[in-house]
């Protein structure tokens, strides 16, 4: 669990991160948005005291961070950002084995590790490991960018714009393979993004950021449904709201008793996706089955667009 | 163009060099003749400098050298002529200075002529032009020069040189030649090792603390445009003066003139290169990769060994490259201020109008250069890894 506290840089009179406080639970993926210079990366590089606050303080499951040596305190907690920054004389595996060689693992454990890395972000070890970072795509140069940020099992990762480089398609992939690994691995993660659509499809609570200050800290289907500012509303993408709250909802919870005709949808679909099949296929209703395949009941337009309906 | 009509495409550079070879053929004196070591030598043509059959192996060897030049592209095959040409030239220069000796005078001196010198660049030119298209590894070029070396190694002990007037002089001097050559080895390489050793940390704290770059820097520079000669007179005072008031300098071998300003001199003037290079080397390593070395909590130590100085060491390399070729060449100047090395011969020469002498001290200074700047060229290749 990470616990900001009225965090606060200054530089000289400008003031690029205004006491911001904020609490990401054990686990969870909070996601800091906001426009550019607004103070995302700041925020985030006070967490490891890459940025030494102005005051304030940062506690990691109840310590204070002051209290831990810089770089032990970084050691335990994982750093991605956008350029990867991999060292470009040492091979893919020497430079997943950075922490765990400063840490002194021995070399068993240490290639045990990494071999254990490469096959989780699907790099083949017998392929990849001797390779050299200029000899990777930069789909491979992130996928290694984060698994060398994992390899000390850092209870905490910080991400600043990982995935920014890369192209849609890619980036859709290394997103999902994020959300797995994490529920894997189960480490708590503050990512910074740029891309709204990212933000609400991996954050659990997202942070909107403008001009040093922190506007709203929130789930996302409440920063739809109550922005707490104009800007957070606008940033939201006024006409796109209802749409991504569709996204965030499942049929599951705008399931209704009784039978329709046609292909039936799964539980776990989103409103947003099952609308649009319902507009595709010109129907009012779907049936809706279970993961057994076992009917449950129906979904219709109109709960659809109920659940898509933003207080006045 | 060229690729409309391959065969009958002349080589630019190869044209250049085929005319030079028909100058050192037919218009230049392969040898140079002087009744004894310092009076005005006489040319000696091809025909003249060699028995028919030595002459006409030189000009067919050099006319199809200059045809492989002017006419043919791949390298492979130039590289051959141009090794070919100089294998047969050089030792046969050797022969030319015995066909030309007098039987039993041991005062008349034969050194190479224009000819010969000519005919020696073209093929160089030839070869240097081919290895640089092969683009050949650090290895394989590590590899030529140890030949080479060898090469001339065995040419020299084989004694087909012997009565050329260069070996004349050196086998009056070879105990001292030698005694140079240590001497010179040891200021140029020893004055560099010694900017090393200050000129790193330099530039690394240069490097850390902004605000003593540009003080650092502008000092070196100053250093830099002194004369070298200049510089060696400044020195001669200051370490004069030392060597009077203080006996451990004078028993640390520390005088006014000698080794001890023409060291202190090379080393000042190395100090530049290296610390500027170190400077630069460091501060192109990306921002993120030392955002990133930072991020994973390396320590300044840390990032500085295991990061900054690898991803440095090609420019700074790079720097003691250019150092230690300088201070070779300017090791030679010492020599005015009783520091010895090579140029010793060199300013005797001059004072004796003996030529050969001269180029006893000049000749090994120039392949001394030659083979540090090829291995030092090779060492930073092999340091070189990933984009940059
Ligand atoms: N070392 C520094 N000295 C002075 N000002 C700084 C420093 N670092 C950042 N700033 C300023 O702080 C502000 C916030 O920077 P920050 O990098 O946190 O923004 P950001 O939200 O991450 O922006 P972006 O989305 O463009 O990455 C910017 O106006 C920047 O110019
Ligand atoms: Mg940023």
């Amino acid at each position: 669990m990470i616990e900001i506290e009225h965090l606060t840089k200054r530089y000289g009179e400008t003031i690029v991160v205004d006491d911001v406080s904020l609490r990401v639970e054990e686990g969870t993926i909070a996601v800091v948005v906001g426009t550019s210079g607004a103070g995302k990366s700041t925020l985030l590089r006070m967490i490891n005291r890459l940025v030494e606050p102005s005051s304030g303080r940062v506690l990691i499951d109840g310590r204070d961070t002051l209290s831990i040596p810089e770089d032990e305190l970084r050691h335990r907690i994982g750093y991605v950002i956008q350029a990867y920054g991999l060292f470009p004389h040492r091979t893919v595996s020497q430079n997943i084995a950075t922490v765990p060689r400063l840490l002194g693992w021995d070399r068993k454990k240490i290639a045990a590790r990494v071999d254990e890395l490469l096959d989780l972000f699907q790099l083949d070890p017998g392929e990849f490991a001797g390779k050299f970072p200029h000899e990777l795509s930069g789909g491979q140069q992130q996928r290694v960018g984060v698994a060398r940020a994992l390899a000390a099992k850092p209870a905490v990762l910080l991400m600043d714009e990982p995935f920014g480089a890369l192209d849609p398609v890619i980036r859709s992939k290394a997103q999902d393979d994020l959300l797995a690994i994490q529920r894997r691995l189960g480490a708590t993660i503050v990512l910074v993004t740029h891309d709204m659509n990212e933000a609400f499809h991996l954050g659990d609570r997202i942070a909107v950021m403008d001009q040093a200050r922190l506007l709203q800290y929130a789930a996302p289907a409440e920063l739809l449904t109550h922005p707490a500012e104009p800007f957070v509303e606008q940033l939201t993408g006024t006409a796109e709201r209802p749409f991504r709250l569709l996204s965030l909802t499942r049929v599951k919870e705008a399931l209704e008793p009784g039978d329709a005709e046609g292909e039936a949808l799964v539980l776990s679909t989103t409103l947003h996706d099952a609308l649009a099949r319902l507009i595709a296929l010109g129907k009012d209703a779907l049936p809706v089955i279970d993961a057994s395949g076992k009917a449950v009941g129906r979904i219709t337009v109109e709960r659809i667009l109920a659940h898509g309906r933003l207080p006045a | 163009m060229s690729s409309l009509r391959p065969h009958l495409s002349l080589d630019r550079l190869g044209s250049v060099i085929a005319v030079l070879i028909g100058v050192a053929l037919f218009a230049s004196p392969f040898v140079v003749y002087r009744a004894n070591r310092i009076v005005a030598g006489e040319g000696r043509m091809l025909t003249a400098a060699l028995p028919p059959a030595g002459a006409l192996g030189i000009i067919l060897t050099g006319i199809g050298v200059a045809l492989c030049a002017a006419l043919l592209r791949n390298p492979l095959p130039r590289l051959a002529a141009a090794i070919l040409g100089l294998a047969t030239v050089v030792p046969i220069v050797g022969w030319s200075a015995t066909f030309v000796t007098p039987l039993g005078n041991t005062f008349a001196r034969v050194s190479p002529g224009l000819g010969f010198w000519l005919l020696a660049l073209a093929f160089a030119l030839l070869a240097a032009d081919a290895l640089t298209r092969l683009r050949l590894g650090p290895w394989v070029r590590l590899a030529a020069i140890a030949v080479a070396a060898g090469a001339i190694a065995l040419l020299l002990l084989s004694g087909a040189w012997n009565d050329l007037s260069l070996l004349k002089e050196y086998a009056n001097r070879a105990d001292s030649f030698w005694q140079e050559a240590r001497q010179h080895v040891w200021l140029a390489f020893g004055s560099m090792a010694a900017s090393c050793l200050v000129g790193l940390p330099l530039g690394i704290l240069a490097y850390r603390v902004r605000r003593l770059r540009a003080a650092i820097l502008q000092i070196l520079n100053i250093v830099q445009t002194v004369p070298s000669i200049a510089l060696f007179g400044i020195l001669i005072a200051p370490l004069g003066y030392l060597a009077t008031h203080v006996p451990l300098a004078a028993a640390l071998g520390i005088r006014g003139i000698g080794a001890a300003p023409a060291f202190i001199a090379l080393f000042l003037y190395s100090l530049l290169p290296v610390v500027a290079n170190t400077i630069t080397g460091l501060n192109q390593v990306p921002a993120a990769v030392t955002d990133a070395a930072r991020g994973m909590g390396l320590s300044p130590r840390q990032r500085l060994w295991q990061v900054e100085l690898p991803l440095a060491l090609p420019v700074i390399l790079a720097g003691i490259r250019i150092a230690l070729v300088q201070n070779i060449g300017l090791a030679t100047v010492a020599a005015l201020i009783g520091g010895g090395g090579f140029g010793t011969f060199v300013f005797q020469g001059i004072g004796q109008t003996a030529i050969d002498l001269v180029l006893l001290g000049t000749l090994p200074t120039v392949a001394l250069s030659f083979a540090t700047a090829i291995v030092f060229d090779a060492i930073i290749d092999l340091t070189r890894r990933g984009p940059t």
